[in-house]
């Protein structure tokens, strides 16, 4: 008998001590990031809310087909931090005499474009920010990492992006409250960079145009900030120094919306400098590592702005190209609303 | 008799008019008391003025790297949280203009009024004249009489320093021949650099207690550490050198210094300030950065210049509320190393 409970307690012992690495790690990341409302095996996030249903009602937004860009260029100069550089290289060999090939003479061209992910209008994937080595859905990471990418939460396990886009203008909300503050390097209006906007900013944006937020959106907004990206490379150093943008009271808002992703015409979406110097890109920890909702950034947004407010509607279908790129974090993006 | 104490019956006439309008009357008294309970929701805004030291370009504070600009920075960025209007007053380090920026904050019925100037004596007769006013006052650095004060503590500072110091030689020297230097414009009674330099002697012998010390005067010239330090270097080869420099520039400094001298090997040094010259970004490399662990620039004191509108704000709320504050509260000075700059001063030049 003494044997038998002996054995018992050893066994015990034995698996407990095993199992400690392994539940060390789960235990952190529980500890430090929520679990995604669609499962543990969950690696898609906020695009699960893209329902076949979802995209049949954002149909109803073309109305007379009318399509607007919502992307900015993708070329050398565009505003970029530090030591990121971008660089395009044309491949034009068979048009040097003698090159053409056959007797039909062809010839071709193609490019070589070196450049990391995050750049020009792109979406924030969500391997893309975390709390220490914790990731959406209480990933850690650390596991999930090679040399050359993830081999989890990578773009390929997104679903579409076909659904409502709706566009808050805050450059109107802000000079209807007459609280606006612009910027002199900015051409047209734009709100100064560290103006946070809020819940309430974002709830007055909506009613401008008498729309409510419904799940499955993408909520855009137009702060103005994206004119100095236009005036690419001369404001590249204004446009990086900060930014109007979300602060955490109206990411938390966005979040009870059930929103897809947001997205602005600035380098962050949120306020920098942001409202508390200690915290580093919170938003960002807010809206892609806590809820899986995306960011995209560098939106342009000046054009459907003109257009909400020249039709009084601010809503569009949201057309965005995503490539499957496995295992990245993020990548740039091609947006058009189509009306 | 029962009846007769009653209030005498209106006309009918008059009844039913006071019977029509009663729900009109309900419902507007409601209505106001609504209204008034939003008004006390919804927090009065506060008008509050901020009178600078100096914001004369390039001109540092407080014997650190930090300017007038980032003190005024800080506060926008900082009142972006509170209920308040900021009215900036530059004090141009003249006692008539502090004086003069004090009443002109009284005309214009300012809610408090903070105070950052560093004479004694014209802070006295600015306290009087907003206290007569009736308008509160908070100090930054140098006291206001009555007001309650935020300062730097130098000594505390100098203090974590030569600790941090005293420990780095404890741990990789031991044995081994060591001396200390003080460095800076330790004279500088008006940046209260003798506090920070006792300060650091005192952490200095935390660890070795019988460490020499030698003290180089810069008179504010951080092209003088490199002669100063050079001297010292020559007259004791195979010695270790622990560097208490009073500023970042003359961190810096010190560190060309021993470089220059081939010495990088025997020194250790750490800073006062952490401003911009230091610590910098993801892109934006600097001295104090965790990608430089290695640097003989073991770390700085934060006195977070650039935060003192995050530090002042919340307190000067709570006056405006009528609550409590201390009379006196210190800047929490902290070590800022490879190890925590990124913690404390998070980068924000990426996307």
């Amino acid at each position: 008998m003494r044997r038998k409970s002996l054995f018992v307690i050893v066994t015990m012992l034995a698996v407990l001590i095993a199992s400690v690495p392994a539940a060390l790690a789960q235990t952190d990341c529980k500890t430090v990031v929520p679990p995604s409302p669609w499962g543990p095996n969950d690696q898609t996030g906020a695009t699960n809310r893209v329902t076949p249903a979802v995209t049949k009602a954002a149909a109803a937004e073309i109305r007379d087909g009318k399509v607007v860009v919502m992307s900015y260029p993708l070329t050398d100069g565009i505003p970029l931090f530090g030591t990121r550089f971008t660089k395009t290289i044309l491949t034009a060999t068979t048009l040097a005499p003698g090159g053409a090939l056959g007797e039909n003479q062809l010839t071709y061209m193609e490019d070589t474009w070196l450049s990391q992910s995050h750049v020009g209008t792109h979406l924030d994937g969500l391997g893309h920010i975390g709390r220490k080595d914790c990731y959406f859905n209480q990933t850690p990471m650390g596991k999930f990492i090679t040399q050359n990418n993830m081999t989890k939460l990578g773009l390929e396990n997104l679903k579409s992006f076909a659904t409502r886009g709706v566009l808050v203008d805050m450059v109107k909300v802000y000079q209807a409250a007459n609280k606006f503050k612009g910027n002199s390097a900015c051409k047209r209006p734009c709100l100064e960079k560290g103006t946070v906007i809020t819940k309430a900013d974002l709830e007055a944006g909506l009613k401008m145009y008498n729309v409510t937020l419904r799940e499955g959106d993408i909520l855009i907004i137009h702060t103005g900030w994206g004119n100095l990206f236009e005036q690419y490379p001369a404001q590249n150093a204004t446009y990086n120094s900060g930014e109007p943008g979300i602060g955490k009271e109206a990411a938390n808002w966005l979040v009870t919306q059930k929103i897809v992703a947001v997205g602005t015409d600035n380098w962050g979406v949120e306020v920098i400098p942001g409202e508390d110097p200690k915290e580093a890109f919170i938003v960002h920890n807010i809206l892609l590592t806590d809820a899986g909702i995306h960011i995209i950034e560098n939106v342009r947004t000046d054009l459907m702005a003109a257009e909400a407010d020249q039709t009084k509607r601010s809503t569009f279908f949201f057309s965005m190209t995503v490539p499957k790129a496995v295992g990245l974090t993020g990548n740039f993006v091609a947006i058009e609303g189509i009306r | 008799m029962a009846r007769a104490s009653r209030t005498p019956a209106l006309p009918m006439g008059r009844r039913r008019f006071f019977l029509r309008i009663a729900p009109a009357s309900i419902l507007l008294l409601s209505q106001l008391a609504g209204l008034a309970f939003v008004a006390v929701a919804q927090e009065r805004r506060y008008t509050v003025a901020f009178a600078n030291l100096t914001e004369e370009p390039g001109k540092t504070l407080e014997g650190t790297g930090f300017t007038g600009r980032e003190v005024r920075e800080s506060f926008v960025l900082a009142a972006r949280r509170y209920p308040i209007d900021l009215v900036f007053y530059d004090n141009q380090r003249e006692p008539a203009k502090a004086l003069a920026n004090a009443e002109d904050a009284v005309g214009r019925k300012v809610n408090l009024y903070i105070q950052y100037f560093d004479d004694a004596a014209t802070n006295v007769k600015v306290g009087q004249r907003l206290r007569a006013a009736g308008i509160g006052v908070f100090a930054i650095n140098t006291p206001v009489p009555e007001a309650p004060l935020y300062t730097i503590d130098n000594r505390a500072a100098g203090r974590i320093a030569g600790e941090a110091l005293s420990e780095y030689g404890a741990k990789n020297w031991r044995g081994q021949p060591t001396i200390g230097v003080v460095i800076g414009n330790l004279r500088a009674q008006e940046y209260r650099v003798p506090d920070r330099a006792q300060g650091a002697t005192e952490g200095l012998k935390r660890h070795l207690p019988a460490i020499k010390i030698v003290a180089l005067e810069t008179q504010g010239n951080p092209a003088q550490v490199g002669p100063l330090l050079a001297k010292v270097l020559a007259s004791h080869p195979a010695t270790k050198v622990l560097v208490a420099a009073m500023d970042d520039t003359s961190a810096l400094a010190a560190k060309g210094a021993l470089e220059s001298a081939g010495r990088l090997s025997d020194g250790a040094i750490v800073g006062q300030g952490v401003d911009r010259s230091v610590h910098g970004g993801m892109n934006d490399k600097k001295e104090i950065d965790p990608s430089n662990r290695g640097s003989i620039v073991v770390g700085s004191v934060a006195f977070y210049l650039d935060r003192y509108g995050y530090e002042v704000l919340p307190l000067a709320m709570r006056m405006l509320r009528g609550e409590t504050v201390a009379p006196r509260t210190v800047t929490p000075h902290r070590l800022i190393t490879a190890a925590n700059v990124f913690i404390e001063y998070p980068p924000y030049d990426m996307n």
